[in-house]
């Protein structure tokens, strides 16, 4: 049977150089970071190009994005958050056209390993760490004492607010993660059993009709996780901030 | 799929990362065991505190 974690492989493409006897190469998942990279800029670029009053397709396609991801800032922090915007936006469109790129047969999935992910969870922390206490200062850690809390177990609450806080990039990577990899390994598994069924003959062919009607399905399930899992980093993401901008529950 | 991945995310991140300050804090001031059985403990809460508000239960008035 076909293997199915075949597909997370990391191959080096070239050696860029050396840090210490660290190689740094340039792998197949840098191409495909980079591939997303351009196809979002592609995308943004050529829809705002034309600047048509009635839109084409390339830009409502662009413009729907733009509203969408402003709407949920606005939404869940507030016309201030705006600043945040950029930064928000790119992390989105990067998350999902990594996710829909990688739902083509043969492609690669950036989003499908632990380090990628980490590296965006972490950079939303530190991002709401340091901007919450440029902003607000000391005022910042009112975030770890909620209100109406009797003083003999404020201590207590206050380490499991800490815990609380500091397990967000955790499990912010984790879900995007594990819901990339679980997917594709499950749509490789159920890919599988079509070949090795339809290798028994006349009836596994037969049998083979059903795994491959599961896996029609699920490629379908999994067009939607890419979008649901892009969403909802995002709409975290902005929850998040929205702590950094009004500490205090 | 998707909701029960999230909700067990939170409860697992916020045991792991209990139990990897209840480490670090043995491996500094060598207190093992006890660093490490509070501060699980207390991840547990902090994992179970997580889920309860992802998923919306007990939200402010």
């Amino acid at each position: 049977m076909a293997d199915p974690i075949h597909q997370f492989e990391i191959h080096k493409i070239f050696t860029l150089g050396h840090i210490g006897n660290q190689e740094i190469a340039f792998t197949n998942s840098s191409a495909y970071m980079f591939g997303a990279v351009a196809v979002v800029s592609l995308l943004m670029l050529g829809g705002s190009a034309g600047r048509r009053l009635i839109p084409n397709r390339f830009q409502s396609v662009a413009e729907l994005s733009y509203e969408f991801v402003s709407n949920t800032l606005r939404s869940s922090i507030g016309e201030e958050g705006m600043k945040f915007f950029p930064f928000v936006f790119s992390l989105f469109m990067f998350i999902l056209t990594a996710n829909l790129i990688g739902i083509i047969p043969y492609t690669f999935t950036v989003t499908s390993h632990l380090i990628v992910t980490v590296a965006l969870a972490l950079m939303v922390f530190l991002t709401v760490f340091l901007y919450g206490l440029y902003k607000n200062g000391l005022g910042f850690f009112k975030l770890f004492v909620p209100h109406g809390i009797p003083i003999y177990i404020l201590p207590l609450i206050m380490v499991i607010e800490v815990i609380s806080f500091l397990s967000r990039p955790v499990s912010h990577s984790v879900r995007l993660f594990a819901n990339m990899l679980a997917g594709h390994i499950t749509l490789k598994v159920f890919a599988g059993f079509v070949t090795s069924l339809s290798a028994l003959g006349a009836v596994g062919i037969f049998g083979a009709v059903l795994p491959l009607a599961m896996t029609t399905a699920l490629t379908a399930l999994e067009l939607l996780v890419a979008f649901l899992q892009a969403y909802v980093f995002t709409i975290l993401t902005c929850i998040y901030l929205n702590d950094a901008l009004h500490p205090g529950h | 799929m998707a909701v029960g991945l999230r909700l067990s995310s939170e409860l697992v991140a916020g045991v792991v990362v209990g139990t990897i300050l209840g480490w670090g804090f043995d491996r500094l001031l060598s207190t093992s065991p006890w660093g490490l059985i509070v501060f699980m403990l207390l991840g547990f809460v902090a994992g179970v505190m997580n889920v309860m508000r992802s998923a919306g239960v007990g939200k402010k008035q």
